[in-house]
């Protein structure tokens, strides 16, 4: 839908954005918007060929507590700890991803099971509130302006960050989506008794677009929880947060290269929105709009709203 | 300790009672409307908020705000049949956009009770005696919870056993098309539906009233809760169900009372995870291609 | 008292009927016989109402049914026996039976209409409490009768009676559907065992490829030497 040229002037735009409007709120919203972009992209990886995880909070709170918790208390820095949260997350997605596929756990089934299993992580999680703070969460050591401990007190450093790895996100879904794995997925997303037949190999494909989606999930909860230096249950594990990732990339297409990062800009800044406008009281309205629309979105407009679009424009020509 | 256990054991069982209606509602709903009802916890808590509404804001006795409250929520149960159902049967969604959509339908609810009641617990302050037989100490709220919840359940198998209405609804789970050539209308055998199951949720809230404070999220672990159950016993299966809510009572109890709250919630949902892995149909189910 | 005119029906974009047209007197037994995929089938589930035609009426005892939702038209009289009966596998046999007078009308008559069929049925008597899943091929075919008249329709819709059976309980099955003729019933059935259900109609329709290609009374087909070779085998 995108022709180079508007890709080109979109990217300046947003490069430059902050320099243009140097206002803070709107860099802190800009920054959020990339973060759960990354991360809500990360998650169509799997939901685009049917592999619907309402769990994906999972990921988030392994990744994020992992390298926060051991930065901590060892003073690991977050880079490396980045790595590790994302290898916890991928050991994770191995061991459930296998006996799922190995099962024949498909559609709502797998869906409902990766509920229980965000579900079980966040618990694990509360249930440890010796080490992790339980439901109040914990706050990172402040260590200032640092890029080796991927702090900053300037909100732009994390604005222009987040950004690269939104756009390294959208590169990694091009390069699936031209590979060998993207047909051999297609195929299976449409009809598995019969790929199988045709000799590919359904669980080895399966299991690496998990993987790969558990690792990026991971590191974008390692970048959420550097940039506002806070953990907590409820925002990187549980129902909520798998939900909401889920919601947010459905809600813009999750077909879509663009179609998550659309959702996941309207949500928030629709959220925004209504908590600048009405005050904090009213953060509950917009979620229930929010959640009222996507109830409408799912049952008429499958593809999502940059779907639907993109399909039109195609439609047009 | 075996008193404490002893204890865990008999409130699990009590429990128990009150979690086997909840899962006979989604049972009933899951296989008369063919739609797995995940905000069905929130309805029960929405139920709990009316309740509290009437006692605490309105002044009503408890006992007659519990009774209000039933058409409230079977009439919430239309709307959702009316609303959501209906548009979904129609698009002839795929059941994970029927699940999807129903999980925003928690978003809504979740949120909504936020607004209107704020994120406090709310309570219905109703003092019931503790009772004890030797070394067991029991709940006289509990109790009622338990022994309603067997009157209500043989009352609903009465319903369909022996009444014409009950029939057609079991018909129509059976075989939705030939319920039509014997001049029943499906639509309205899923209105019938979703309104029992809606006054369900109002009965077990006003069991729950006496016994839980409400909190936007109460539906929440209560919802899954039930759908441990209702897996675990088989999907459709009243009497798996109605068996599944007594192990899982119990086990979540004993859990409880041995290490901690979240542990014995970890312990459910790991019987759930195994069940969908190891053995989907559950223990009574239907077996279920995939 | 049933009159179809010009009815075209679609699955989708394919089309299954093409311009039939149709009557059924009273008391009268109209077969319907043609192969397989001829659209004999989408014809009945279009009377019932479990599809809906896209053009064409049809008139049951002057008033316009096509449209209508299933459970109108069984409420007008006519009721339908399904090809495999439909059964409910879970309920009992007097269960199944009992949903037959679900209708209001029909409830008042529950009592001495289940004596009637167990009169016709008596087997369906001694098996009432048996779970509908267990019985046998011909005795599920039965039931499936027996259900369909327990509603006192005026018109049976019977939709191949004796597919997947044993050629003994086939001709139970004709006697049976030859038992009700004799009540005084009007049956439109489809068959594939051309000759036996033949011999138990009064007028007969041919239909090939979603057409009507023939219509006459019963001996106008016994006689067509097309007929005879093609589906009596002559």
């Amino acid at each position: 839908m995108f022709s180079k040229l508007s890709l080109i002037i979109l990217f300046a735009i947003i490069a430059l954005f902050p320099h243009l409007f140097p206002s803070p709120y709107l860099i802190h919203i800009a920054t959020l918007i990339f973060i759960w972009s990354f991360i809500t992209t990360a998650w169509s990886y799997m939901g685009r060929f049917g592999l619907v995880s309402l769990g994906h909070g999972a990921f988030l709170g392994l990744g994020a507590y992992t390298s926060s918790l051991l930065f901590n208390h060892y003073g690991l820095t977050p880079w490396i700890g980045l790595l590790l949260g994302g290898l916890m997350a991928v050991l994770f997605a191995i061991i459930i991803g296998y006996a799922c596929f190995r099962f024949g756990v498909i559609g709502d089934y797998f869906a409902l099971l990766t509920l229980a299993l965000g579900q079980v992580v966040a618990l694990t999680i509360i249930a440890f509130r010796d080490i992790t703070g339980g439901s109040l969460g914990f706050t990172l050591k402040s260590k200032g302006t640092s890029l080796l401990y991927l702090q900053s007190e300037e909100k732009i450093h994390f604005y222009y960050l987040s950004l690269g790895f939104l756009i390294l996100a959208m590169l990694v879904w091009k390069w699936i989506d031209r590979s060998k794995m993207q047909k051999a997925l297609r195929a299976i997303g449409e009809d598995e008794i019969a790929a199988s037949t045709l000799g590919i190999g359904i669980i080895r494909y399966k299991m690496i677009i998990t993987m790969i989606s558990a690792f990026m999930t991971a590191v974008g909860a390692v970048l959420y929880a550097q940039y506002v230096t806070y953990l907590n249950p409820f925002t990187l594990s549980g129902v909520v947060a798998s939900l909401e990732i889920a919601f947010k990339a459905i809600l813009g297409g999750m077909f879509s290269l663009w179609g998550p990062t659309v959702g996941t800009a309207l949500i928030i800044a629709l959220e925004e929105y209504i908590r600048v406008s009405y005050g904090g009281k009213f953060v509950g309205f917009s979620q229930i709009i929010y959640g009222a629309a996507l109830v409408l979105l799912i049952i008429f407009l499958p593809k999502g709203i940059y779907g639907t679009l993109q399909q039109f424009f195609q439609r047009k020509k | 300790m075996v008193e404490l256990l002893l204890n865990a054991v008999i409130n699990g069982i009590l429990l128990g009672g009150v979690l086997a209606l909840l899962a006979f509602g989604l049972n009933l709903i899951f296989g008369v409307v063919k739609i797995i009802h995940l905000a069905y916890g929130q309805c029960v808590m929405l139920g709990m908020y009316l309740i509290y509404t009437f006692v605490d804001l309105l002044g009503i006795p408890l006992i007659p705000a519990c009774l209000l409250t039933l058409p409230l929520t079977g009439a919430l149960g239309v709307a959702l049949q009316w609303l959501v159902i209906n548009p979904l049967l129609r698009a002839k969604a795929n059941p994970l956009t029927q699940l999807l959509a129903l999980a925003g339908l928690i978003i809504v609810f979740e949120n909504l009770a936020q607004v209107i009641w704020g994120a406090d617990l709310r309570g219905v302050k109703v003092p019931l005696p503790l009772i004890n037989f030797g070394p067991i100490f029991l709940r006289a709220s509990n109790l009622i919870a338990f022994f309603g919840a067997l009157l209500t359940l043989l009352s609903l198998y009465l319903f369909l056993h022996k009444t014409y209405l009950g029939l057609a609804i079991r018909s129509t789970a059976q075989n939705v098309d030939s319920a039509r050539l014997m001049g029943i209308n499906p639509g309205l055998i899923y209105y019938t539906t979703m309104a029992a199951g809606g006054i369900l949720t109002g009965i077990i809230a006003a069991f729950f009233s006496p016994i839980y404070a409400v909190h936007p999220h109460f539906g929440g672990s209560f919802t899954m809760m039930a759908f441990i159950i209702v897996v675990l016993g088989g999907m459709g299966s009243m009497l798996g169900g109605f068996i599944g809510a007594f192990i899982i009572g119990i086990v979540t109890s004993v859990t409880a009372v041995l290490t901690s709250t979240e542990m014995g919630e970890i312990v459910a949902l790991v019987i759930f995870i195994s069940v969908i892995l190891v053995r989907p149909q559950g223990l009574l189910g239907i077996k279920i291609s995939r | 008292m049933l009159e179809i005119k010009s009815l075209n029906v679609y699955y989708g974009e394919f089309q299954a009927l093409f311009e039939v047209s149709l009557r059924v007197l009273e008391g009268e037994t109209v077969i319907t016989v043609g192969p397989n995929g001829a659209g004999k089938s989408t014809l009945l589930k279009t009377i019932s109402g479990l599809f809906r035609p896209r053009s064409g009426t049809i008139t049951f005892l002057g008033k316009r049914i096509d449209g209508l939702p299933a459970h109108r038209i069984v409420e007008m009289g006519i009721a339908q026996v399904p090809e495999g009966g439909w059964l409910f596998p879970q309920l009992t046999v007097l269960e199944n039976l009992k949903v037959g007078s679900y209708l209001k009308g029909s409830r008042r008559e529950y009592a001495p209409t289940l004596k009637d069929i167990y009169r016709l049925f008596p087997i369906l008597d001694e098996r009432k409490k048996q779970v509908a899943d267990t019985l046998s091929g011909g005795e599920r075919q039965m039931l499936a009768i027996a259900r369909s008249l327990m509603s006192r329709p005026k018109l049976i819709l019977l939709d191949e009676p004796s597919s997947g059976l044993a050629p003994r309980v086939v001709s139970r099955v004709f006697e049976f559907v030859k038992q009700i003729k004799a009540t005084g019933y009007a049956i439109l059935m489809v068959e594939q065992n051309v000759r036996k259900a033949l011999h138990l109609s009064d007028r007969a329709y041919l239909m090939e490829s979603g057409r009507v290609h023939k219509e006459g009374v019963r001996q106008s087909f016994l006689d067509d030497p097309y007929i005879k070779k093609a589906y009596i085998g002559l």
